[in-house]
């Protein structure tokens, strides 16, 4: 198999965590929608389950979200897929289903609902396959359990994920 | 002027605002045009439109469509006014700033430019409304950049404007307005080496709005007019004399 890790790159791409409890979470991301300026995003979640809850809460929120998961048949994920493209919906909730990075231009946002266990799939959830200059912001919501995962994530990949300031340029993504 | 008039808002009423414009959907268009509607109150018009154009249209030409009618849909001709003289005041200190002296933010400036070419023709030609000379001509653009070496800057912004046409009811041929423009376009593509970014965007547009080439006829509005630098044209370009005195064009007015 080649190694598709080494085409993916963080350059230009901002990376933020913000420390909250599992609790507060959907609080959290009803934050960023009132803050950033979001063009299309991207939020990761770890399973299934909670993939389809959290779409389910944030379409309550009044927010415009698809989902997709791995137990979905593949014509169906498609589907969707095909229509977010499209911009037919501004919020794509979903599981690791990406093996290659987002290649979305219009995708300026990617949450990491749930922190992923490897670096390998931070990469893919985050990592663009990227045209030079393409720029994007990623926000990562840490629980107590996930920051030791992050600081491997940072150490294999060598990169940086600062803490979430008040206010983000929005040159940035 | 303007930086002025967009006034601090209440924090509540901004995030209220972001909320709506990062979610709103064609599905949803109704509904969150009508919210909006119920939060912002006039005086708050100068900061949603400096918002819409600045943040959004701007950076968004995937958005432009589902922008223009969430503000039409509010239904408020004050507002569409407000929008629409914003995206001219932002468009005309973004033709000032822009230049082609390579520089990384040369070329964000271009392409915030080019985004509210797309973004102003969405919201007045493609809904069958004229752009008003006193704000912006066109013309008077091309021939000043022409003069001024400045078409790198200018073609790609009117061609992106222009492609609004194809939406549009009165402005297809042989809306003599249109017909003009196309004249002086199919002028500016016979300009000796013209660069091929420009040629491209040029020939994209006639094809984009179903016009023929070989059935245009070129204007005369840049024959005889002087320039003094050479950027707009490829390198090896030789037909025009260099310049002598090394002085550099004078800033556009």
């Amino acid at each position: 198999e080649i190694n598709l890790m080494e085409e993916l790159t963080l350059k230009g791409v901002t990376q933020y965590y913000a420390f909250v409890d599992e609790k507060t979470k959907v609080q959290c991301l009803y934050t960023l929608f009132k803050k950033l300026n979001i063009n299309q995003a991207i939020i990761f979640c770890r399973s299934v389950n909670r993939v389809e809850l959290l779409a389910k809460k944030i379409t309550e929120l009044g927010s415009s979200c698809f989902y997709i998961h791995a137990r979905m048949a593949q014509n169906h994920r498609n589907r969707v897929f095909h229509d977010f493209r499209s911009n037919g919906c501004r919020n794509l909730v979903c599981t690791d289903l990406f093996t290659r990075g987002i290649d979305i231009p219009t995708v300026n946002v990617v949450v990491n609902f749930d922190f992923p266990k490897s670096s390998e799939t931070y990469l893919h959830r985050i990592g663009r396959s990227g045209r030079f200059g393409h720029l994007g912001l990623a926000i990562n919501l840490i629980t107590k359990g996930d920051r030791f995962n992050m600081y491997k994530v940072e150490q294999e990949l060598g990169t940086e994920i600062l803490p979430i300031p008040s206010t983000i340029d929005p040159k940035l993504y | 002027g303007r930086e002025h008039e967009a006034m601090e808002i209440p924090t509540v009423l901004a995030d209220k605002i972001h909320f709506i414009v990062n979610n709103v959907t064609k599905e949803t268009l109704r509904d969150k045009a009508k919210e909006l509607k119920k939060y912002v109150k006039p005086e708050f018009f100068p900061f949603l439109c400096k918002y819409i154009v600045v943040k959004r249209a701007s950076v968004e030409p995937n958005n432009h469509e589902l922008y223009g009618n969430l503000i039409d849909l509010m239904g408020i001709s004050k507002l569409k006014k407000e929008l629409t003289e914003t995206t001219y005041y932002y468009i005309k200190i973004l033709l000032k700033s822009a230049t082609d002296d390579g520089s990384r933010s040369e070329k964000d400036d271009r392409r915030l430019l080019r985004n509210l070419g797309s973004w102003l023709g969405c919201i007045t030609l493609a809904k069958n409304k004229p752009l008003r000379a006193n704000m912006l001509d066109l013309s008077d653009l091309i021939t000043d950049a022409y003069e001024h070496h400045r078409l790198i800057v200018v073609i790609p912004f009117v061609a992106n404007v222009m492609k609004a046409c194809k939406d549009s009811r009165v402005f297809k041929p042989p809306n003599p307005w249109l017909m003009s423009m196309v004249s002086l376009l199919r002028e500016v593509l016979d300009i000796p080496q013209l660069k091929l970014t420009l040629k491209f965007s040029i020939e994209v547009l006639f094809n984009d709005l179903g016009i023929n080439i070989k059935e245009t006829s070129a204007s005369n509005l840049l024959q005889g007019r002087s320039r003094n630098r050479n950027t707009d044209t490829e390198q090896q370009q030789t037909r025009l004399p260099p310049p002598t005195d090394g002085k550099e064009a004078p800033p556009p007015q």
